[in-house]
């Protein structure tokens, strides 16, 4: 398809059109002229032959009279025909019923020649015989009176001579009209090859200039050569490029202006928050001594504190991803050994049913996989439906774990924002009982672990069977990017 | 779109060199071309005007010292000679046939002529007549004496027959 397409782009592209029309122009322009000059250079070259030998036969006739028999024998008419035969041609006489012929060569007279000699006039006709051209001439001879008009005497001569000299000029000035034709068609499709290179190189350069931007690099610019409608192009698309590259020079400004805030403001939180959840725990200790309603309020304020806490930070947390000062602290890890250490600490190693084959080594950072893992299990536990499954594989070059749970299973709209930040699935609860980040925070996470083009992957899905799977891939080896993003 | 105009352009450049091709090369048969009028010349001798299958037929003696018109009708009614008449030549003129050849001019070189004949002259044939009248005028013509397409009045024992020209041409 790809291949169709750009052979089609091949034959229907910029230079074949403009090929084609420089040779049609050329070809046409050089046909219409060569052919009017030649049937130009032709109708003189036959007129002259033919009025030379008209009046060649005038002269040689001149010659034949006085008359002074008249009716004349057969042997009068042969040494006439005789006498008015050359080397070009030769004469057939014709008096009545009789005819006398200088050579044997039949001579095509047509009906419609005679009839025009018969009238009285000297006649002359071009035929083809044997695929030879023939000029064929004829006249009556007439008598003249003392008053000036004439009688015809009977007697017609024709003369035929070949036009075969005639005919080689004319083939050869046919053979240079083709030569010429020839030589303008080099010449317009050279001269189509070059103004096509004209035309094409800044269409090139802007179409590589145009990938270039579409691929993401803004600093692309146009060298504007020339006055023309494509320099015109070329200066608006710079226009264009460098208007795009302020927005976004202004955007990017203004996300991290807003992601270093949120940021600080998490940093100047935190002191602030040790020293209430130091208080709080105080509270939180002292709450079953409290009476009543004081009790309650005081466990409230400790928990509260206490998802603050975890919020501020998740918040620290990825705004290190947004940075790009988040480090792998890489170590050469058992994996079934850390999963099933982060499940224990958390006190669900009862509750999982997990699959874990021993003897999974990989180089991994062992916090952030903890930190991923427990993620998944705990919003399996919150979002889905017991039993929750982890389970381990692994390939030459992956690690896959894959949590699943029974419940009702992602919705499809879902699906694509699950791993959005402070993305809410059910809008009627207003307030979820994690920080809203933890699947984006795993999402980074596994993104952080690259080794050559492989890249970490965190995906979300429904099982065969109904409930949610997210599988979690990570390259076997990971080298440590350096907070690449 | 594009691809449909430069058919069309390829078809017109197609056409345009195909007629140009069909008018052909080379040299092409021609229709018949006429040009002045036929050659003509002197002729030596005294015409007469013979019979060949109903059609006057011109023919040419020798000159003799006395050539007037009077005597080429004679020697017109002394018939075809014996080369002419193995060509199928024939008269009409009966051997009996005498006349005399009078001009009436009106200015120089253009004339009446008037045919005296012994006999009737309704006895002659239309063709005999046109012999005569042609002989007659041909004769005075070379002479000077009368234009070659002057009227001539054959007048017999019977009175004139109209003037007429002669139809040879």
């Amino acid at each position: 398809m790809t291949l169709w397409r750009s052979l089609a782009a091949q034959v229907l592209g910029l230079r074949v059109r403009l090929l084609l029309a420089f040779a049609l122009l050329g070809v046409t322009t050089t046909a219409v002229v060569a052919s009017g000059s030649y049937f130009q250079a032709r109708t003189v070259i036959l007129q002259q032959a033919q009025d030379a030998a008209v009046m060649a036969l005038t002269d040689q006739l001149a010659k034949v009279y006085p008359i002074s028999q008249l009716p004349p024998t057969q042997e009068e008419l042969n040494v006439l025909a005789q006498r008015l035969s050359d080397r070009e041609g030769f004469a057939v006489v014709i008096y009545r019923g009789m005819r006398a012929q200088g050579s044997p060569t039949p001579a095509p007279l047509t009906p419609e020649l005679r009839q025009e000699v018969g009238d009285g006039r000297i006649a002359w006709q071009r035929v083809s015989q044997d695929g030879q051209p023939w000029l064929l001439i004829g006249t009556q001879l007439q008598l003249d009176s003392p008053d000036g008009t004439s009688r015809p005497s009977g007697l017609e001569v024709y003369s035929m001579r070949d036009l075969v000299p005639e005919q080689q000029s004319i083939d050869q000035l046919a053979t240079r009209a083709w030569l010429t034709g020839g030589l303008s068609l080099l010449l317009a499709v050279l001269l189509a090859l070059l103004s096509a290179r004209g035309v094409l190189r800044p269409v090139r350069d802007l179409g590589r200039a145009a990938r270039r931007l579409g691929e993401g690099d803004l600093t692309t610019r146009l060298t504007v050569r020339g006055v023309d409608e494509l320099a015109d192009v070329a200066r608006t698309f710079n226009d264009t490029a460098g208007t795009l590259e302020r927005q976004v020079g202004e955007l990017r400004r203004m996300e991290s202006d807003a992601r270093r805030f949120v940021a600080d403001v998490s940093h100047e939180l935190r002191t602030p928050l040790a020293a209430m959840t130091a208080v709080t725990d105080v509270l939180d200790e002292e709450a079953d001594h409290l009476p009543g309603d004081a009790g309650q309020a005081a466990r409230l304020v400790s928990q509260e504190a206490q998802n603050l806490t975890q919020l501020v930070n998740d918040l620290i947390e990825i705004s290190r991803f947004d940075s790009g000062t988040a480090r792998l602290a890489l170590d050469d890890v058992d994996v079934a050994a850390a999963v099933t250490a982060t499940l224990r600490i958390r006190g669900w190693a009862d509750r999982v049913r997990a699959d874990l084959p021993p003897a999974v080594v990989a180089r991994l950072d062992p916090r952030r996989l903890d930190v991923i893992v427990a993620n998944l299990v705990g919003n399996a536990f919150r979002h889905g439906a017991e039993p929750v499954s982890v389970r381990l594989s692994a390939d030459p070059d992956w690690v896959t774990i894959e949590v699943a749970d029974q419940g009702p299973g992602l919705d499809p709209e879902v699906r694509g924002h699950v791993f959005d930040r402070f993305y809410k699935a059910d809008t009627a609860r207003t307030r979820s009982e994690g920080s809203g980040l933890g699947l984006a925070i795993s999402w980074e996470n596994a993104r952080l672990h690259r080794h050559g083009g492989l890249r970490g992957t965190l995906v979300a899905a429904n099982g065969p069977d109904g409930g949610a799977v997210f599988t979690l891939r990570l390259p076997r080896v990971t080298t440590d990017a350096g907070g690449a993003r | 779109m594009t691809g449909r105009r430069t058919g069309r352009a390829l078809l017109a450049g197609g056409l345009l060199l195909g007629t140009l091709l069909a008018s052909g090369c080379g040299v092409r048969p021609s229709p018949v071309i006429t040009g002045r009028s036929a050659v003509s010349g002197p002729a030596q001798g005294v015409r007469l005007y013979l019979v060949a299958q109903g059609e006057l037929v011109l023919v040419l003696r020798r000159p003799t010292v006395d050539d007037t018109p009077s005597e080429a009708l004679a020697r017109l009614a002394a018939g075809p000679q014996q080369d002419e008449r193995s060509q199928g030549l024939t008269s009409e003129v009966p051997t009996g046939f005498t006349a005399v050849v009078e001009v009436t001019p009106t200015t120089v070189g253009s004339g009446d002529l008037t045919v005296r004949m012994t006999g009737t002259a309704r006895a002659l044939s239309p063709t005999a007549i046109d012999q005569v009248i042609c002989t007659a005028v041909d004769a005075a013509a070379q002479a000077g004496r009368v234009g070659s397409l002057a009227p001539v009045t054959i007048v017999g024992s019977d009175g004139a027959q109209p003037a007429r020209r002669c139809p040879a041409r």
